[in-house]
């Protein structure tokens, strides 16, 4: 391995500092006494921490936000499975045209597909409903799940498959011994990437959730709206805290690098 | 009749005739090298035996039967494949027994065949391990193991030993023909490479634009090409007065074709010469004897027997 030289080193220091300090002055807010967001300050207190059990909807929504996150991402991986095999092996028509209509949703800006998804959920009587957030984030998140799956599957040697064949396992014995295993990495990984897109989701949710199904980032938007005080901050060191808590856990458990790559089990 | 039929053969991909009307019949327990350079058609004609290419045209029959009536599952076929194809997340037993597995063997019955086939290719110390943690040779050997537990009508072997190296690929040459004999299966082998069609097979098959130009026993073929083509693949030749004649079949004398050594390479167990003379360039080879041999610049006489 080469070592990196001062330039380098600078370089890196400033862009690490530059990626952390937002989230370490959250942080730090967080733990002011004061009843406003003060930065730097003297005092420390667990003042706001406190504050959060005062406003059950924060919790509440904070426990939809994951739902919301763990259902949609994996019904949008689910329907990137067959997607991605039938994008990957065969050459059909339509096959362009299939693979750009679901990675559309990335180049749209979020805040039309929300006053669209408004518009058509209010038709349909979806509107302001859980069922509607999850459509919304299934059709966000897809890209997500649909790349990474769709690599992994590429990635895939048919012979595997005509070698299960060959031995006598049926279409649907292939799929579930040999297919799905093979492909898990990429799935695994295409599930957390698009978790973390809905649960960061606020510029179009902001338009379809309503009192009720907010989601926890739409109730942190909509509460610095009209108020000054710092429990977002608490609310935000909270999740910071989880979000570490859990990269550790699936870091020790799987390898980060792996989950986040997706690389196979054999290391392809 | 013949165990395997092929039955005049033939598959198109759009215009291009890759397998062309091949005929061929396998006796039961012959080992069959198809033999041929890249896109001859050899690889596609393993494909339509093993059901995963569908023929244009043409029949193939096992013990009489339309094996292409057969869904690729059930034709009970044993494969093994260049890149090995091994099940990455299965242990080499989880691999071996999968093909059991699918036949409905009890898992005792299961357990001791994975256990025999394995001590069969010298693997019988491996079976935890992962194919990730085993060497090209070793995750071959599982490859074949895989294909042989289930005791196959046919073993299908498509380029197996290209992904090792030389050295390792005559060992594997030998013990894969020692195993053929043993078990006795009716085996299929496609090869690039003339040595090892040679070295393995009771007859060769060798393919050329989708086409056997001709089919026999490796030395007959060798010795008694059919065409140029044929002459040219298998082996080194001259082209002397109209008469092909093998670099070996040479031997330097006092009379005869007069020349001039051009080069002279020494390889170890033999000499390789190149030697103008007025019939043109002629590639001789001399078996190293530890005689001193002309040198570069020496005036030689070259002498052959007339091929039969």
């Amino acid at each position: 391995m080469s070592k990196n030289g001062p330039l380098a080193l600078a370089y890196h220091t400033l862009f690490v500092t530059f990626m952390l300090a937002p989230i370490l002055v959250v942080c730090w807010v967080a733990f002011t006494p004061e009843g406003f967001l003060s930065f730097p300050t003297d005092n420390w207190s667990l003042r706001w921490f406190y504050a959060i059990a005062r406003y059950p909807e924060f919790v509440s929504a904070f426990w939809r936000s994951l739902w919301l996150g763990a259902l949609s991402s994996a019904i949008a991986v689910a329907v990137s499975v067959p997607a991605a095999l039938a994008i990957a092996r065969y050459r059909f028509p339509g096959r362009e045209a299939m693979t750009t209509l679901f990675m559309s949703p990335l180049m749209i800006p979020h805040i039309v597909l929300g006053i669209a998804f408004l518009r058509f959920f209010t038709q349909i009587g979806l509107g302001g409903t859980f069922v509607g957030l999850v459509l919304a984030h299934i059709v966000i998140v897809l890209p997500f799940a649909l790349r990474l799956t769709l690599a992994s599957a590429i990635g895939l040697d048919r012979a595997i498959e005509h070698a299960a064949v060959s031995l006598g396992a049926s279409e649907w014995v292939v799929l579930r011994r040999i297919t799905l295993p093979l492909v898990l990495p990429g799935l695994a990984s295409g599930w957390a990437l698009a978790f973390i897109n809905s649960f960061d989701e606020v510029t179009m949710t902001v338009f379809i959730a309503a009192p009720g199904t907010e989601t926890l980032p739409v109730r942190m938007f909509l509460y610095i709206q009209d108020n000054i005080d710092p429990l977002v901050t608490s609310v935000s060191a909270c999740v910071i805290a989880i979000t570490v808590a859990a990269l550790v856990v699936m870091d020790r458990a799987y390898g980060l690098e792996k989950l986040l790559v997706g690389r196979g089990v054999d290391g392809r | 009749m013949a165990f395997l039929t092929l039955d005049k053969l033939t598959k198109k991909f759009g215009t291009h005739l890759a397998v062309d009307g091949l005929s061929l019949e396998v006796e039961k327990g012959e080992f069959i090298a198809l033999l041929g350079p890249s896109g001859c058609g050899k690889t596609t004609t393993l494909q339509m035996i093993a059901g995963f290419v569908d023929p244009t045209a043409g029949a193939i029959r096992l013990e009489g039967r339309d094996l292409l009536a057969i869904k690729p599952a059930k034709r009970g076929l044993g494969i093994v494949f260049q890149s090995y194809a091994l099940f990455p997340h299965m242990t080499v037993a989880e691999n071996v027994a999968f093909g059991l597995e699918m036949q409905g063997v009890a898992a005792t019955e299961r357990a001791k065949r994975v256990a025999e086939t394995l001590e069969l290719v010298g693997l019988g110390a491996f079976a935890a391990r992962f194919p990730r943690q085993m060497s090209g040779g070793q995750q071959q050997r599982v490859a074949l193991a895989r294909a042989l537990v289930i005791r196959p009508n046919i073993l299908l072997l498509d380029e197996p030993l290209s992904n090792l190296d030389a050295k390792l690929r005559e060992e594997m040459q030998i013990e894969l023909r020692q195993i053929q004999r043993t078990v006795g299966t009716t085996t299929i082998l496609v090869t690039h490479d003339q040595a090892e069609a040679m070295a393995l097979s009771d007859r060769i098959v060798v393919m050329n634009q989708g086409r056997a130009e001709q089919i026999g026993p490796p030395h007959e073929a060798y010795e008694r090409p059919a065409t140029p083509f044929v002459a040219n693949f298998l082996g080194k030749t001259n082209l002397v007065n109209g008469t092909t004649v093998r670099p070996e079949k040479i031997s330097f004398s006092t009379s005869g074709l007069a020349g001039k050594v051009r080069t002279r390479i020494f390889q170890g167990n033999h000499w390789l010469y190149q030697i103008d003379t007025d019939s043109g360039l002629v590639t001789v080879i001399r078996q190293n004897t530890g005689e001193t041999m002309p040198a570069e610049g020496a005036v030689v006489h070259l002498v052959w027997a007339p091929s039969p």
